[in-house]
């Protein structure tokens, strides 16, 4: 038996999601025990399922060197101190 | 990939801080096996709820709720699959052995599984009184649940849960507005599950109760049986039904139901097997599983 990764896309703009997981002996049947388990009422209009092992998993800590880049976030607030300098000077005139 | 704590101290504040578990992490050996009791406890009880909504199938009056309990057994066979393959991932058990275990009398399933049902009106006052007692529970522990798969599945389970509680109070309305026959039938039949349903919470909780420390539980258990004791004495006596206890009164300061002294005897026995229905209950998922062999060698092979 293989262990497969399910995920439905509910609809229009939607994106995939993981619903969980199934045990299935084949890729055909996985689809069908999915179907049986995670879509009985309508959850979704699209499916994906994959293989556990065809799942490339990062390193704990892999992606929180990005954490810290505050230079990505530009929070806006130099040009918002501005303008509101700008507005107060308007309503002072 | 895998986290560790250094101590049971470092892993509880870690749970303090809203951290979720997950399979993988190197979870300290009691919470480990304090969440696959609970959710073994808990794929045993879907099991044999399943297995008695099957049994109704074909004694289900008329065809819409003949559908709605094939629906309802699938939902409820499903969930025991998906819980039994999250607890199988807690390496404590196969899934072969919570199964052997279950039909030996040796892992528990909850004390409303150990009485027989044994009219529609039995089944109706389940769907709704006990189904709704098990939503209750549910919903509290999804609310802060500490373990990741857990919580998942439980979203799925209390959505699908929902709709059997619908069906639940569709049928106590189809029997409210029935004949006087059907009306006392189903009257006899709160008379025998209220105090189950209302015991499926469990006595009131311990003050050092660790599933409530490692936030596998979220509220105590005296606080869910009391709201779902304020939600379904007005709803019951609504229909024009009487709660078989003599103890039961209004307290009006407090605005609030108040019931008579619980008696924890039958509970117990329960635990132990030993309830009216149990040993026929426990044979009936045996059989059931024993005919039910050829799927899984089917998988089996072609898995081969």
């Amino acid at each position: 038996m293989r262990i497969y990764e399910v995920f439905l896309k509910a609809d229009g703009k939607e994106e995939f999601r993981h619903a969980g997981s199934i045990e299935a002996p084949t890729d055909e049947l996985a689809l069908v025990l999915a179907r049986e388990n995670y879509a009985r009422r309508a959850e979704g209009t699209r499916m994906w399922v994959v293989d556990r092992k065809n799942i490339c998993v990062s390193e704990e800590g892999f992606i929180d060197a990005n954490l810290n880049k505050s230079h990505r976030h530009n929070d806006g607030e130099r040009v918002a101190k501005w303008r509101k300098s700008q507005r107060n000077k308007k309503s002072d005139d | 990939m895998k986290r560790s704590w250094a101590s049971l101290e470092e892993f509880e504040k870690f749970l303090d801080h809203g951290g979720i578990v997950e399979p993988v992490d190197d979870m300290p050996r009691e919470y480990r096996q304090a969440v696959f009791d609970f959710i073994e406890m808990h794929a045993n009880s879907e099991l044999m709820g399943g297995l008695t909504e099957r049994d109704w199938i074909p004694k289900a009056p008329g065809l819409r709720h003949k559908m709605s309990v094939i629906a309802k057994t699938q939902d409820e066979i499903g969930h025991a699959h998906l819980l039994y393959m999250i607890a199988a991932d807690l390496k404590i058990k196969t899934r072969e052995e919570m199964m052997q275990d279950l039909f030996a009398g040796k892992s528990k399933f909850h004390n409303v599984f150990h009485y027989r049902a044994k009219t529609w009106g039995d089944q109706v006052a389940i769907a709704f009184l006990v189904d709704a007692a098990a939503l209750v529970s549910q919903q509290a522990v999804f609310k802060n649940c500490s373990y990741g798969p857990y919580k998942r599945i439980l979203r799925r389970i209390i959505a699908e849960e929902g709709f059997h509680l619908r069906f639940g109070e569709e049928s106590v309305l189809r029997i409210a507005e029935g004949t006087e026959v059907q009306r006392s039938m189903f009257q006899e039949s709160i008379n025998d599950w209220w105090w189950p349903a209302l015991q499926l919470f469990g006595p009131d909780s311990k003050p050092n109760d660790l599933l409530l420390r490692w936030y596998i539980k979220s509220e105590r258990n005296e606080i869910l049986r009391d709201r779902w004791i304020q939600k379904f004495v007005p709803l019951l006596q609504g229909y024009g039904f009487t709660i078989p206890d003599s103890g039961l009164r209004r307290n009006k300061e407090k605005d609030r139901w108040e019931i008579g002294p619980i008696d924890w005897e039958p509970l117990k026995q329960t635990m132990v097997m030993g309830g009216p229905d149990s040993a026929r209950r426990i044979s009936e998922a045996s059989d059931s599983w024993k005919k039910t062999g050829w799927v899984r060698e089917a998988l089996e092979k072609v898995s081969a």
